[in-house]
Order: structure tokens, then sequence, then C-alpha cells
């Protein structure tokens, strides 16, 4: 279908809905995405110039200027989101893409946004910590009728407070996020401001987690805590771009969190400060310097540094699950079981099996083998000395000596100095300790006869 | 009604008396003939009665045993076929005493009183015998050919039941081969989640599970191992073989289904027109129906002796001695028994073998419906389970051993998945069993005789089934 002659459609429908004919005259060309590289910074063409973000495998959404009103228009819609190369997951999102394009303007702003619903079902849109009018917050049911399919909606109001937000549905959420419905907000200072500092990177992310049934393309939206695809945007490592800087820039990352739990981030190689939450900027006296910050369900994190040591800096969620890919739950551990004398009985029933995970699940990393369609490996990453055995939430943070200004491009893997690496003990290694588990443990144990009729335990 | 007398006739009843002899080779070449193309597909021979079938029999059995070899060697062997084959001889027997003229009678009385002693001599010949005796020779001869045909319709039965116990042997044989396989997947995991207990990384309770797996498995692999070992007694009790002779190898597989099944039609006129028990009781039928003018010929006169008495009397006190001769004809009179017993009894024979012919077409046509639609869902079924469940169960299989590699799926669930997929296959081998089973049954009542109970097909729930207790 021509979206051209869809959104006339919808707009002709729209004259029932009540909303102005002004707007209905309005109504801009969506700006949609096809790609899922990030973008790079869109520099404000117009209106009051501002530091722009950098939203991690996605983009900024470009807006129209109309009577001083910031207009921009967001279309709901199915969508195919590749999360890593070579698996693509059926999502709901926005313009093209889930997470939605990253909707940035200047504090003061006021704001005129379109949302068009293409799904198959109802939707809101809610603005997730912004001051607004209670009829502008998008709670479906509560402060509005919700989206009806195939309908355009408009949302009109100040961008009051700088800060870091996010959109998401509240109609039908629960399914409308296990699909991926969600995208960011970036609101600027409209001058310098005494709490936030001017950076030379700004970069922008979503935590979000999926579950794909391996082989399969569609999430399951009920799924409540057993996720087993953990993105940021909707990207899994190694498919995430990195955080590419230049050495000794002052670097701010803002994280916000739609998951069903709560998210340690940790970065290597430098101290940072929560210089911001959901409630706006921090005061300096309340920062605390932190290596990891815990961003709980439904909150924004802003973090500030100074990328002052040269590297390839890991950057990860810390809950070690969460640098997983796909992975059975239910599948028992292995270390230390002895196979001798099965393996070979195992085959004659199932010609192509191998033993794994014996002496752990590193094998999983050093061993591609075939996997059903469309599954993400659980430990796909690879490094220049080898498999990194993480996926999901992991990404690194680049700081170059020659990256140049304003660049974003990935500068490859960094060479570390001569004597900077760790590196093999020369001499002869101390004698092997048995780690071997005692064959009949209950044997050590003191005999203890329980007052019971039972016996033979 | 026939002349009772007439010297032509006498001559060729006498004639025929003297012809009548057993016949040789049994009738073993008429029922071949009878028989031909209705022994399970397989062209049979029978062996004549002193034959020495060992050294034949022998070289059949120095190969593995295919279903063709079954059944020849049944035919050779089976003891009884053997017995079937003496019945005929006394059937055959007992046309030859009919075909022949009764024998005439001689008495001799001597009776004394005081002097006089008196020998008395008589020659006696049952007349109404040798009358009728062509009727009874007839009879007797169709008496003979419904046994052939009795016999026939054996080595039919024969044939099918041999092949069909070829089948069953072959397929428990390979399905406890299956169940062997499916045994060892629970051994595997056993032994697998003992290690596991044992060096801390399951609990007795999982450990218990898996060995609970190992128990139920081997209780199902003795149960098939017995029933392999009756399927193959059965057979071996149908080639009537023992001693070393029963030591003989079968195949690994049955045969495969065919690629196309050739459709048999007008099933229903094909049984009237083949089936040799529809022919005996149409012949028998006919037979009673051609007997009734017999019936009526001797309803009234049912005995008629002649005797030729030469009395002599001898008198010892006057020394002299005279002689009478005489003859005389006995016959009963009709006064109470006008033949209507025998009459009225002849009629019933006959209306009961025409409601026999109407009850045994009744049951062809029904049997040949029957059979030719068991065929036809058992050929389906096998295809189905050939061509859909045995390859999507292979499919599933594969992808659990994609998400085993993925550490999707534990060695556990894979283990369990390929239970699920031998039984699958075993289930295949069970449908393909069932329609070479019904084939061997719609042969034999198309053109055999009735194959007795038709089997209903079995009913399996392995290939849809979940892992259980997983």
């Amino acid at each position: 279908m021509n979206r051209r002659n869809f959104f006339a459609g919808a707009a002709a429908g729209m004259a029932a809905t009540g909303v102005s004919r002004v707007a209905l005259a309005a109504l801009p060309e969506p700006a949609m995405q096809a790609g899922n590289a990030t973008a790079p910074p869109l520099v404000p063409p117009n209106g009051r110039p501002y530091q722009p973000v950098v939203t991690l495998n996605g983009w900024t959404a470009p807006w129209r200027m109309n009577g001083g009103v910031k207009e921009f228009h967001l279309v709901a819609e199915p969508v195919v989101r590749e999360m890593a190369p070579g698996f693509k997951v059926n999502m709901w999102g926005y313009n093209g893409q889930s997470p939605g394009p990253t909707i940035e303007v200047v504090e003061g702003d006021r704001v005129r946004i379109f949302v068009t619903n293409r799904l198959p079902e109802h939707t809101t849109v809610h603005w997730h910590g912004q001051r607004l009018p209670n009829g502008m917050d998008g709670v479906g049911g509560i402060t509005q009728p919700q989206i009806p399919a195939g309908k355009t909606f408009v949302y009109e109001f100040t961008a009051r407070r700088p800060g870091t937000f996010m959109y998401h549905p509240h109609a039908d959420e629960m399914v409308q996020m296990a699909m991926g419905m969600m995208g960011f907000w970036v609101t600027h200072p409209k001058a310098r401001h005494p709490l936030i500092d001017e950076v030379q990177r700004d970069f922008c992310f979503l935590l979000n987690a999926y579950d794909v049934d391996p082989g399969s393309m569609t999430p399951r939206v009920n799924t409540m805590l057993d996720h087993n695809i953990w993105s940021w945007n909707s990207r899994v490592f190694p498919g995430i771009d990195t955080l590419n800087v230049r050495h000794r820039d002052k670097v701010r990352i803002r994280v916000g969190n739609l998951t069903m739990t709560n998210h340690p981030i940790h970065l290597h190689g430098h101290e940072f400060t929560v210089t911001g939450t959901d409630g706006g900027p921090v005061p300096p006296m309340a920062r605390w310097p932190e290596v990891t910050t815990d961003v709980a369900v439904g909150q924004m994190r802003q973090i500030e540094f100074l990328a002052d040591e040269e590297g390839d800096w890991a950057i990860h969620c810390h809950k070690s699950h969460h640098t997983m890919g796909a992975m059975g739950h239910d599948v028992p551990t292995m270390i230390g079981v002895d196979h001798s004398g099965l393996v070979k009985k195992i085959q004659k029933l199932v010609p192509d099996y191998m033993v794994m995970g014996e002496r752990g699940m590193a094998d999983m990393g050093e061993m591609p083998m075939p996997l059903p369609d469309n599954t993400h490996p659980m430990m796909a990453g690879q490094g220049p000395y080898g498999p990194a055995e993480m996926g999901g939430m992991f990404t690194l943070l680049k700081v170059r000596r020659e990256q140049p200004p304003g660049s974003y491009a990935d500068p490859g893997w960094f060479r570390q100095p001569a004597g900077t690496q760790a590196y093999e003990f020369g001499g002869s290694p101390p004698p092997a300790a048995s780690v071997a588990a005692p064959a009949q443990p209950q044997a050590a144990l003191p005999s203890v006869r329980k007052p019971s009729g039972h016996s033979g335990h | 009604m026939r002349p009772l007398l007439r010297p032509g006739l006498l001559a060729a009843v006498l004639a025929l008396a003297g012809c009548a002899a057993p016949s040789p080779d049994g009738y073993r070449g008429e029922i071949a003939a009878l028989t031909a193309g209705k022994t399970a597909g397989v062209a049979a021979a029978l062996p004549a009665p002193d034959a020495d079938t060992g050294p034949l029999v022998a070289e059949l059995l120095a190969q593995p045993l295919d279903a063709g070899a079954a059944v020849r060697i049944a035919l050779l062997n089976n003891p009884g076929l053997r017995a079937s084959f003496a019945t005929l001889a006394i059937s055959d027997a007992e046309r030859v005493r009919a075909g022949r003229a009764p024998n005439p009678h001689f008495a001799l009385g001597r009776f004394a009183e005081g002097d006089r002693l008196e020998i008395e001599r008589v020659l006696s010949f049952n007349v109404l015998g040798l009358l009728t005796l062509p009727w009874r020779a007839e009879w007797q001869g169709r008496q003979t050919e419904l046994a052939k045909l009795q016999a026939a319709q054996d080595v039919v039965r024969l044939a099918a039941e041999t092949r069909k116990a070829w089948i069953r042997a072959v397929a428990a044989q390979q399905s406890a081969g299956y169940l062997r396989d499916v045994r060892d997947a629970a051994e595997t995991g056993a032994e697998l989640a003992r290690r596991m207990a044992r060096v801390g990384n399951w609990s007795r309770l999982q450990q218990a599970r898996e060995q609970a797996f190992l128990a139920d498995a081997t209780a199902q692999l003795a149960r098939a191992e017995q029933a392999r070992v009756a399927a193959r007694e059965r057979l071996t009790r149908l080639l009537g073989l023992w001693g070393t002779q029963a030591q003989y190898a079968l195949p690994e597989r049955l045969p495969d289904l065919p690629a196309a099944v050739v459709e048999p039609t007008e099933v229903e006129a094909q049984a009237l027109r083949q089936r040799l028990d529809v022919k005996s009781a149409v012949d028998e039928s006919r037979y009673v129906a051609q007997s009734l003018g017999y019936v009526r010929a001797t309803g009234v006169i049912n005995a008629l002796d002649l005797s030729y008495t030469r009395n002599t009397t001898f008198d010892n006190a006057r020394g002299d001695k005279e002689a009478k001769r005489g003859w005389e004809v006995e016959l009963p009179l009709p006064l109470f028994d006008w033949g209507q017993a025998g009459n009225a009894r002849a009629q019933g024979l006959y209306l009961q073998s025409v409601a026999r012919v109407q009850a045994v077409a009744v049951q062809a046509r029904s049997e040949a419906r029957e059979a030719y639609l068991g065929w036809r869902t058992a050929y389906d079924l096998a295809r189905h389970y050939r061509d859909e469940i045995v390859p999507l169960r292979r499919f599933i299989n594969d992808e659990m051993v994609l998400r085993y590699n993925g550490m999707l799926a534990s060695v556990w669930a894979l283990l369990a998945d390929t239970r699920q997929n031998v039984l699958a296959v075993n289930s295949a081998l069970e449908a393909q069993r069932d329609f070479w089973l019904a084939d061997t049954d719609l042969q034999t009542t198309l053109s055999g005789t009735s194959p007795g109970a038709l089997p209903a097909l079995a009913s399996s729930a392995a290939a849809g089934g979940e892992p259980q207790g997983h």
C-alpha cells in the first residue's frame, strides 16, 4: 500500500475525531527508517540550537516547524527489527523501527505530535516523565480514549523541563511493550544550565527484553521475567554498535529501562557520576562516583565521565545472564559429569550428538554449531583474541586519541601498547590443586539418624 | 424319474463299479489347479504323499526366509495340511467303495429236529442297492469334489496364515529392535543421571525419574521380546519345523510398501466369481437338488432284496433227502412310511443348502468390501506414517539437536525426543505390517476363501504423543 495514500485516507477519517481542521490540514509526512545503523546526530536545522544526542543503533525524528510549534509524526506499526545480523524479530514499533525515533526538543518548545495507529489494536502514547496537561498524558481510558486502529490522534504540550525521558504506550502496554513499542525523548536545556554540563558525546539507549523462542520470529508477550533476548535499543551484541569517542571527550550516556527487571549498568576503565534521573539533573552534592549504576524498572539514568583512558572498554549489564543470547533455562549443569562410554551410545541414536557443558559453557563460544533458524547464539561475540563469550546487553566504549572530533566511526580493535597487556607467566606453574568432587560426599558426613520412622536416608 | 431297471444301465453300473479306484496323488494335482494364484502370491507346489520334502525344505531354510519361501515350506511341511489331505484320502476311499456294486449275501442255516436235518442256503442280493448304484456313486463323487474344494480352501488358508505369521514375525523382530533402541536411550539417560547425581549436579529425585524411565523401557522391551518369540513360534508351527530347522533366520525388515497400488475393481464380483467357499456352497446346493430325484425314487421302496434259496432236508430215519428251491423278493410295505419323512428331509437339506449359498454369498460380498476398505486404509495409513509422521519426527529430532547445540535444551530432552522418534518409527513399522496383513487378507478374500475375522487396524498413540514425564 502506498503510504502517502494511506495517510491521506487516515487524514480524511480524522475529521470525525474532533481534531481541529488546522491540525488536520497540517499533518506532516512521517519520516521512516529502514536501516538499523546508528544514525549521525541530527543537527537542528531550525528552532533553538542544541547539542544533539546519538541514539545507539537508532535515529532522531526530524520535525517541521509550524507556526512556532515543532511537529512530529509517529506511526505505530508492525515492524521487523534485525536484532543482530541474521536474527530478525517481528515487533511493533514506530516509523519502521523498534525502538521508535528519538524525539529531541529544547526546553520551552511547543511540541505537537501526530500519532497514527497502524497496529491491529488501539494504542496511546504516554510521555514518560513529562510535565503536561493531564489530557495529554496518554493513559488510555483514563485521560483519553484509546487511539483506534487506523486513526490519528494529536498530542500537544510544552516541553517544560530539560532531561531524559521516554515514550511508550499506556494501552495494552504489557503486550505492546513486550512487542517493542518504545522510544527515547531528550529535552535539551534552552541555555547553559548550572546542573547540566556540556559534553562532546551524548549517547542514549533503552533497555529492553524479549522472549523469542529459538527458531521463531515473534516475541512471546506473556513472558513475565524469563526473557531470553536482553537488548539495548532492540539490538544484541555483537550486533550492537560501539560507543566511539575521542580521548578526553566528556561523555554522557542516557539509559532508560523498559524491561521488567533492573539492570546494573557497568562501565570498565572509568568511574562516572550519575548526573540525572527521570526527575531531572542531580544536584552536584548528591552525585556519587560509580562504576555500576542500577537502572530500576521504568527509570532513567544519565551518567557522565571523562574518557581519559584509551582502549576498548566493556560496558554491560552486570546480570551475567543478560550478556547471553538465547539460552535454555532448563538445562542442567553438566560440569564435572563424566561422559566416558556414553557418547558413542548417544551417537548411535543421535548421530550429530556432541558432548557440551562437561567443562563449562565456554564450548559454546569456541565451537560454533548449527542452531535452529533465526536464533541468536548464546555467546556470539568475538574479539581480536578469541570469543568474547558474551552477547545481549553488552558493547564497548572505544576511546582513541586519533578519533576525529565529532566522528562516530568505529576505529576497530585497540592495540595495547607493548608491556600493557596481561601475559603468560614464563616460570613453572605451581602443582595443580585437586578440584574434583568427592565420589561419595555423604560418606564424609557424620551419620545422623533422624528421630523418625523412615530408614535408609 | 429314471426307470429302475434297464439292462444297459445295469451294464454301465457294473462297468462303473469296476472302474472306480483311489486317486494316486491324493488329488494334489487337482487341488494345485484349484488353488493356482490363490496361495498368497506364491506358485506353491503340493508334495506327493510319499515325497521326501526334507532336502527342499533345507534348501529353502539355507537363506533368510522370505515370505514366499515360508509359504512353500508350509505347503510342503505343515502337519495340519497333511491331516487335511488324509481326510481327503478317506473321502476318496468312500467314493471308491460307493462306486462298487453291493456284495451278494450268502446265508447258510442248519436246523435239526429229531431225525430230521434241514440245511438252508440262501443267496440274496440287494437289488435296489445295485439299481441305485449310479446315484450313490455320483453322490459320493460329488462329496469328493466338495472335499477337494475343502482341502483347496485349507491350502489357501494355510498359505495366507503362513504369510501373515511371517509378516508378524518379521515385524515383531523389528519392533523388538526399536524398543531395544528406546531402552538404550533410557539407559544412557539413567547412567548420565547417576553420574550427575554423583558429582552433585542433580538431586536424587531427578536421578530417580530417569531411573524410572529406564525401568519402564526395560519392561517394554521384555514384552516386545516375548512378542517376538511368540510370533516366530507361531510361524514355526505353521512351517511344521522343529529341532535345528527351527533356528531359521528371518530378514531384517518387511518389504517396502508398493510405490503405487493397483486398485482392484469390482471386488464383490471378483469374490463371487473366484472364491472356493462360494463355489463349494453352489456345488453342494446343486448336488443336493439333483439328489432329490434319488430320494423320491427310493422314498416308497427303500429296500428290495432278491434271494435265491435252496433248502435241503435230510431225514435220517428214512435215509432220504429232499431239496426245495425257490426265490423270494423282500420289500417293505409302504403302509406307514410312505417316504414323506425322507422326502421332507431331502427337501430340508435342499433348502438348507440354498440358504447356505445365500449366506456364503452375503459373507463373500461383505468381506470383499471390508477387506478392500481395510487394505486401502492400511495402505494410506502406512504411507501417511512413512511420508508424514516419520519425516516430521525426524525433523523434530533434528531441530532438537540444534537446540541441544545451542544449549537451549538438555541432553535428556534430546534423549526423550529420540525415544519418541524411535517409537514413531516403530508405529510406522506397525502400519507397514498392517498393510501387508491387509494385503494378504484381501487376496484371500477376493480369490480364495473367507479369511476369518478381519482385524481392526491397530491404534498407536506414540507418533503424535508428547514426551512423557518431562
